[in-house]
């Protein structure tokens, strides 16, 4: 008798487990499912005939210096003695003064050599070739040719990430304002990793960057209006202004396989830009 | 030996003016060539890299103890030539053309597209008899 009992009251403890197992295995994928869910909140969607037509392709205009209106000196970004004017403090101006010096000995090099790192934002508003803005009721997109890069700003209502960890491209919501589309980007990487630039004149955020952004059309041109806060790095807002020139309708973008037949590699311990010859060898001496 | 035919001639005859508003190559670090310096080179193309993130043209010049030396010239992304008319056939291989550059710094067999002319008179590129 004594084992019977002891058999009944060892099952009832089993099937006790069980239920407590699979009450919490049910809570578990309840919670999974409804993390799935889009966070979006009660912000009322605006319909396609509602949004502005940014359809087509677009050339950023000025070259590829990231801050015209401070900029310095001739040239564009790799030219000796050419630099842009941020607010930075004491300490990232050291770094920025830094990164000169080397880029006036050709020995600070574009991340986007190595072909397999992403432009990132905001320096995606800084790119060669053309660029798509996609916009949609719930999102919209801004395509590069040269990348490619792709960044996405939610504009159905949800809220930033809790807890965003540091991105080449962060984490944008927004709104529209009229034709106006207004978002904050937070979540960047900026240089926290050492791989990401604004331009090669070797201009850098800190990883506490956000950038407030308002893009805009007038005719045949999409400003873009950047405000640039950094508590690490800036002693106040940085403003800067880039502009879109709309390439005539029809414009076709192309593949970009960076890595297809990059000549130009970057030597990973010098920081040389490389150039190969048709033998794999490169035609510059290595330091 | 026609280096081009009749389709993309137009296409090259208007890529003068377009190439005038060519972006800079945006790749590299610009260390390598001497862009204060024209080099004029002759030869037949071996290859046309139509590829990314530049276009390279390989050309064999005989230098001058007539030996036979294979150049590199680089030049824009395909993407952005072919927005210009620029095609992959614009340099068979096979042609023969004198091509401007500006030569590497140090002497290698090397440089950045400035224009060519081929042996029917047809030009790529920024080029003035």
């Amino acid at each position: 008798m004594k084992t019977i009992r002891k058999q009944l009251l060892h099952r009832q403890a089993i099937l006790r487990k069980n239920r407590a197992l699979l009450v919490r295995g049910a809570a578990f994928v309840l919670a999974a499912a409804l993390s799935m869910l889009p966070q979006t909140s009660s912000a009322q969607l605006r319909d396609f005939d509602e949004l502005p037509d940014w359809s087509g392709a677009w050339a950023m205009e000025g070259g590829t210096v990231f801050d015209r209106a401070t900029w310095t000196g001739g040239g564009g970004s790799i030219t000796v003695g050419s630099r842009a004017h941020p607010p930075y403090n004491e300490e990232w101006e050291a770094i920025y003064a830094r990164h000169l010096a080397l880029r006036d000995q050709f020995r600070f090099p574009d991340t986007q050599s190595t072909c397999g790192i992403p432009a990132g934002f905001p320096r995606m508003f800084n790119l060669p070739d053309p660029v798509e803005f996609v916009v949609r009721p719930e999102q919209v997109w801004i395509l590069t040719e040269n990348g490619p890069n792709v960044a996405r700003i939610y504009t159905d209502g949800r809220p930033h990430l809790e807890e965003p960890w540091g991105t080449y491209t962060g984490d944008s919501v927004g709104h529209w304002e009229g034709d106006t589309l207004v978002f904050t980007t937070i979540g960047l990487k900026g240089w926290r990793d050492q791989d990401q630039i604004l331009d090669r004149s070797g201009l850098v955020v800190s990883d506490a960057v956000q950038v407030t952004t308002r893009m805009q059309r007038n005719g045949d041109r999409l400003e873009v209006k950047m405000i640039i806060e950094d508590s690490k790095a800036l002693t106040e807002p940085w403003h800067v202004t880039k502009t879109f020139r709309k390439l005539p309708d029809g414009t076709r973008l192309y593949d970009y396989g960076c890595a297809e037949n990059n000549r130009n590699p970057i030597n990973s311990s010098t920081g040389q830009t490389l150039m190969l010859g048709p033998n794999g060898e490169s035609l510059i001496e290595s330091d | 030996m026609k280096p081009v035919n009749s389709l993309v001639l137009v296409g090259l005859m208007v890529c003068g003016a377009l190439l005038a508003l060519r972006p800079a190559i945006a790749h590299h670090s610009g260390a390598g060539f001497n862009t204060g310096e024209v080099k004029e080179i002759t030869g037949t193309i071996k290859e046309f890299q139509f590829t990314n993130p530049h276009t390279w043209i390989q050309i064999i010049v005989r230098n001058e103890q007539g030996q036979p030396e294979e150049w590199s010239v680089e030049w824009r992304s395909p993407n952005s030539l072919a927005r210009s008319g620029v095609r992959p056939s614009t340099f068979p291989p096979g042609a023969e053309v004198t091509m401007r550059i500006n030569p590497m710094a140090n002497g290698a067999p090397a440089g950045g597209f400035i224009g060519a002319k081929f042996n029917d008179g047809t030009t790529v590129g920024d080029w003035e008899d």
